[in-house]
């Protein structure tokens, strides 16, 4: 069974391979072939996947680097390597983005059918799940930041594949240059953590203490500061990477806007793997973060604020796919919380947080994806993204109903099913580490989550048809499928995995400190009431008998704080009159003054000058044997004066 | 004794051909195979007698490494001439009459590069010379090919009134030569330049003597034919021009350089990094707005003698290795840039107009065409840019790091022409449809041109052998 593990590899293969292959032969005239390539090599990828990562727990979840080759050798000890690092978190992971990937690509078949390009789409998907990939099992900081990038792009790609949209490919240039803009703080981060811990590898980097640095000075160029310093400034570095990809509040707006790309890739993308890297980020490196003073604190502020303000936008909106995403970023609010709070307020470290936050990952990326399928499915038959236009769906699509009444209990936290075991853990760990304001912001947003969810489902599903469908409604199987695949681990995820992480999912390296532990059995029952409440809300507001829809949905005739919240606090604008005042106005007219003025005319200038002598050059070939015969004579005097040979000494 | 029998096979093959003319008149297309095979195993039968040290026949015929791949470049530089010329004998192409005679043609062509063995097997001053002119007289028979072809006509005229004068030249920088050294064997200068105190008689020499052979590797000033000469000339015989002809006026230098006078090589070193300044800045600036094809190419290949002159500026071995890596792909490269206008211009003209379009009517020649003048622009990975490496790392060696600067800033202007060459045939559109047609036989020499292009950049141990040999 060893084998599994050496063959490894196998991970980042498949999707390559499909990638190559549909990108190179088959992208451009057969979409039919391409996609059942893709589809089918993922199949096996996510075969492979289980089988390789049950062999892996069965034999101890021993951290193991299955295979490795040099990559870039910067200097004989700091070396850029490629391999795989197996253990429980990439290991997770891989089993995750793989069973994601195929379930997806299944249902892409359905929902791409009628795309003439599905080709390339099944080619960028495959490098999108080639690169997560790479990314989840990299075993240093530098080959995490060469995925981090391809991730990037590949997700660039997808959000604007719809490219004759204007708005796609406003909203794949935002994300990409906000990402991109958080991404070179992680670059600083990760040159100044290489420098200071003269490796990329994460075991070296996790187990760094401030201790050892005691005394030491760094030199950054311009300034010294303390060694401990400096590793506290790169830590928060490379978390802004994380912060940006993990879309936290205030670079949060790429992620609501990125739903103009197919509704796969957002199921894919913007919920279940790639905004997770960030988080994932913060995990792989938790032990350096422990060590680093109050980056914790700040990733659990940040991760709190965004939970908070996602999940009140979440309310307002209409948008089904922009609810799904800001439901996402409230999610991904709950997992930095969960890892920055695992920092006790007397300092030292405890452990829950860790375990609570990467099984959130985990069963979040299934009935998130879940969602998103439905919505793409809800969107595929009533052609608008617009809640508005939807309604008393229930009766046409009465799989993807049940399914998506699972998928809100889910994410709502009604037990038995998954969400609810996850959330729960870190309400605890939130309250074990004794941040009480914390905790009361996160059971509210458990309140506002369920109210927002069954707010979708009530509206989406309940209630007469708001306006009569162009096709007749009825359930795809490629896509339904899909949809069913995902309710069993959404119900299951959640009780049956609970020890395994429990059991596995603790850092290395890190100490847990069990001292005092306040009393948590209220919180359970707590939370559920709080969802239940929850439901109970909006079922009042959109479902029950005497809701008033018409009032519920309008948005016009509304005081100022509802409308605030329903334009997203205004950060769309804000952002927009940022960049047009103060970089479009300001930085690039005057770049481009530089450019036009000074740049351009001595380019210009030299040009000319080259060309007047090229014309020059040309006007001795007259074709005129007395002159050619002449020029040659001269041409030894000529030489005879300029070539330098001592000729003079005669 | 084997290293020779190369040599003999290629004297025999002029011949040959001239009896096959007279007895056997009937079969023309045999001619043209043999003529081809010939070449081809005596190509193949030159790479196998690599030799590591010099050897001597004859009392002063010597043969070394160097000497041996200079002939493989002689030999395949005709090869690839009596390829390119095949079509120009079946009919007329648009600006050149159909050609006649080819076993004599084929024959001009092998005493040429005889001439070119004779010269990188010298060892006294008077072979060097017969063998430059052995080289250099068929060159005028060949571009005036055809006697109906007035502009040809002319071409040749030009070519040989200014060949005399820098044959003249030539002889005039020689016989100050034997006047200081009182010998004409190569050990003896070389001997007499170690112990006599340098006089104004040899600078005179060597002036008159650069000056000569800076005819036919067109060197400033002496650079004024070649734009005429290959325009007017047939495009095979342009060609041959470019390649065979430098080689030949390149190894004679080098020959000259690194073997007698390499005890004042020194004091040449400055005189030659002026011309290889100037030559490959005169090239540039004359290629820059172009519009015949075969007159580009003549500035092209001027300043393409400026690079080469830049590795007589390093020492002997890595100097000769980069000469002659740079040879081969300077050959590849252009004939594969020939092969490629040839094939377009058989029913239009040589020039840049015709291009328009190529990307549409063929995809394979517009890449090759793309290899070929990537290649000559020196981009990497390709041949090309490999061999300029060579060639500046010979020169960086004896610190000419001014006259490197110079180059590599050259090779803007250089990139701005060979682009020109690219956007006529990738982003114009032609102004009336002419149809291409391009015989498999093209079509696969084209293709293995390519290859070699691309292979010398990316497989370095393709050149490994020839630093082995030389290093």
């Amino acid at each position: 069974m060893n084998n599994l593990i050496s063959h490894s590899y196998l991970i980042l293969l498949f999707p390559l391979l499909s990638f190559v292959i549909n990108g190179l032969f088959l992208c451009f005239k057969h979409r039919k072939a391409a996609a059942i390539l893709s589809t089918s090599l993922s199949g096996l990828g996510a075969i492979f996947a289980i089988f390789l990562v049950v062999q892996f727990f069965i034999s101890g979840a021993k951290p193991l680097t299955a295979w490795e080759f040099e990559f870039l050798s910067f200097s004989g000890n700091l070396i850029a390597t490629i391999g795989c690092l197996l253990d429980s978190l990439s290991a997770m992971m891989v089993l995750t983005v793989s069973l994601i990937a195929f379930v997806v690509h299944i249902y892409s078949i359905g929902y791409m059918q009628d795309d003439l390009s599905s080709g390339r789409f099944f080619a960028l998907l495959s490098l999108f799940v080639f690169s997560m990939l790479g990314l989840v099992i990299a075993t240093n900081i530098f080959q995490t930041f060469i995925f981090w990038e391809l991730v990037g792009v590949s997700s660039y790609l997808l959000i604007g594949f719809w490219y004759n949209k204007p708005s796609a490919v406003a909203a794949s240039k935002q994300a990409f240059i906000l990402t991109r803009f958080a991404d070179s703080f992680f670059l600083l981060g990760i040159i100044l953590l290489s420098y200071i811990a003269k490796s990329f590898v994460f075991s070296d980097i996790n187990s760094l203490r401030l201790e050892n640095f005691a005394g030491q000075m760094i030199s950054l160029g311009i300034i010294e500061i303390p060694t401990n310093d400096a590793l506290v400034l790169s830590t928060l570095l490379i978390f802004i990477g994380g912060w940006g990809k993990s879309a936290m509040f205030p670079l949060h707006i790429w992620l609501p806007n990125a739903m103009e790309g197919p509704t796969p890739v957002s199921s894919i993308i913007h919920s279940a793997t790639m905004v997770v890297a960030g988080v994932y980020l913060v995990a792989r490196l938790f032990p350096l973060f422990a060590i680093s003073g109050n980056v914790l604190e700040i990733v659990m502020i940040v991760g709190t604020i965004t939970m908070l303000f996602a999940a009140i936008i979440a309310c307002t909106q209409k948008d089904i796919k922009r609810i799904l995403a800001y439901s996402t970023l409230s999610q991904l609010g709950y997992m930095m919380l969960a890892l920055g709070s695992a920092r006790l307020t007397d300092g030292s470290v405890h452990t829950l947080g860790y375990t609570a936050a990467t099984f959130h990952i985990f069963t979040h990326a299934f009935f998130k994806c879940m969602l998103f399928l439905i919505a793409g499915a809800l969107i595929h038959q009533v052609h608008t993204n617009d809640l508005e236009a939807m309604g008393g769906l229930r009766k046409k699509m009465p799989w993807t109903y049940a399914a998506s009444l699972i998928a809100c209990l889910a994410i709502a936290g009604i037990p038995p099913f998954s969400g609810f075991y996850s959330k729960d853990e870190i309400l605890i760990t939130a309250y074990q580490a004794g941040h009480p304001i914390i905790f009361a912001c996160a059971l509210f947003t458990s309140f506002l989550t369920a109210f927002y969810m069954f707010r979708l489902f009530f509206l989406a599903f309940h209630g007469k048809m708001r306006s009569a469908p162009k096709h007749p409604v009825h359930e795809s199987l490629l896509m339904t499928l899909p949809i069913l695949l995902l309710v069993i681990p959404t119900i299951f995820a959640g009780f049956s995995f609970k020890n395994i992480f429990h059991h596995f999912f603790t850092p290395e390296n890190i100490t847990a400190i069990s001292h005092n532990i306040p009393d948590v059995s209220f919180i359970p029952p707590l939370a559920i009431c709080c969802a239940v409440l929850g439901i109970i809300f909006s079922y009042i507001l959109y479902a029950s008998p005497k809701a008033n829809l018409a009032k519920a949905l309008d948005s016009d005739n509304r005081n100022t704080f509802y409308k605030t919240i329903y334009n997203k606090f205004y950060f769309d604008e804000i952002y927009y009159t940022f960049v047009r005042q103060f970089i479009l106005g300001g930085l690039a007219s005057f770049a481009r003054f530089l450019e036009e003025k000074i740049i351009g005319s001595l380019v210009n200038f030299f040009s000319t000058i080259i060309h007047k002598a090229g014309s020059l050059v040309r006007s001795a070939h007259c074709g005129y044997i007395p002159f050619y015969i002449g020029v040659m004579i001269l041409g030894v005097l000529f030489w005879y004066f300029a070539s330098n040979l001592p000729l003079q000494g005669a | 004794m084997i290293a020779i029998i190369p040599d003999i096979l290629l004297l025999l093959f002029p011949f040959l051909m001239l009896a096959f003319k007279l007895f056997l008149t009937q079969a023309q297309t045999a001619h043209k195979n043999f003529a081809f095979a010939y070449l081809f195993i005596l190509l193949i039968c030159q790479n196998f007698v690599l030799i590591g040290d010099t050897q001597v026949y004859f009392s002063n015929w010597q043969i070394d490494t160097f000497g041996i791949f200079m002939r493989e470049i002689f030999t395949l530089s005709a090869l690839l001439a009596l390829l390119l010329s095949e079509n120009y004998f079946k009919h007329s192409m648009s600006e050149k009459p159909k050609l006649f005679h080819f076993s004599e043609f084929a024959a001009s062509i092998g005493f040429a590069t005889f001439g070119g063995v004779v010269v990188v097997s010298a060892n006294d001053l008077l072979t060097l010379f017969l063998g430059l002119e052995l080289a250099t007289i068929p060159m005028y028979a060949l571009v005036a090919w055809n006697k109906r072809d007035s502009e040809g006509t002319e071409a040749a005229i030009k070519y040989i009134l200014m060949g005399s004068v820098a044959t003249a030249f030539e002889l005039f920088g020689f016989s100050y030569l034997y006047g200081f050294a009182g010998h004409l064997t190569f050990p003896e200068i070389a001997q007499a330049l170690q112990t006599n105190q340098a006089s104004p008689l040899i600078w005179i020499s060597v002036l008159f003597i650069i000056s000569g052979i800076g005819f036919k590797m067109t060197l400033f000033p002496f650079h004024l034919w070649a734009p005429d000469v290959y325009e007017g000339a047939p495009t095979p015989v342009t060609a041959i021009l470019s390649v065979t002809s430098k080689s030949i006026a390149i190894a004679f230098l080098t020959v000259l350089v690194f073997g007698p006078l390499n005890a004042i090589h020194q004091e040449i070193v400055p005189f030659l990094a002026l011309l290889a300044g100037i030559t490959l800045l005169a090239g540039n600036l004359g290629a820059l707005s172009q519009s015949k094809l075969r007159r580009f190419m003549a500035f092209s290949s001027i300043s393409q003698a400026g690079y080469i002159l830049i590795a007589l500026l390093g020492n002997s071995p890595e100097g000769k290795y980069a000469i002659i890596y740079y040879l081969f792909l300077y050959t590849f490269s252009n004939y594969l840039a020939f092969f490629i206008f040839s094939t377009i211009s058989k029913d239009q003209s040589e020039t840049f107009i015709s291009l328009n379009g190529l990307s549409e009517k063929s995809k394979f020649l517009a890449i090759a065409l793309l290899i070929a003048l990537m290649s000559l622009a020196g981009i990497p990975p390709l041949a090309g840019f490999f061999g300029k490496l060579q060639i500046f790392t010979a020169a960086a060696e004896n610190k000419h790091y001014f006259l490197i600067l110079f180059a590599v800033l050259n090779n803007v202007l250089a990139l701005y022409y060979y682009i020109q060459v690219l956007k006529s045939a990738w982003i114009d559109k032609p102004a009336k449809e002419i149809a291409l047609s391009v015989s498999t036989k093209q079509k696969t020499i084209i293709l293995i041109l390519t290859l070699s292009v691309l292979l010398l950049g990316f497989l370095p141990f393709l050149s490994n052998n020839l630093s082995i040999a030389l290093l």
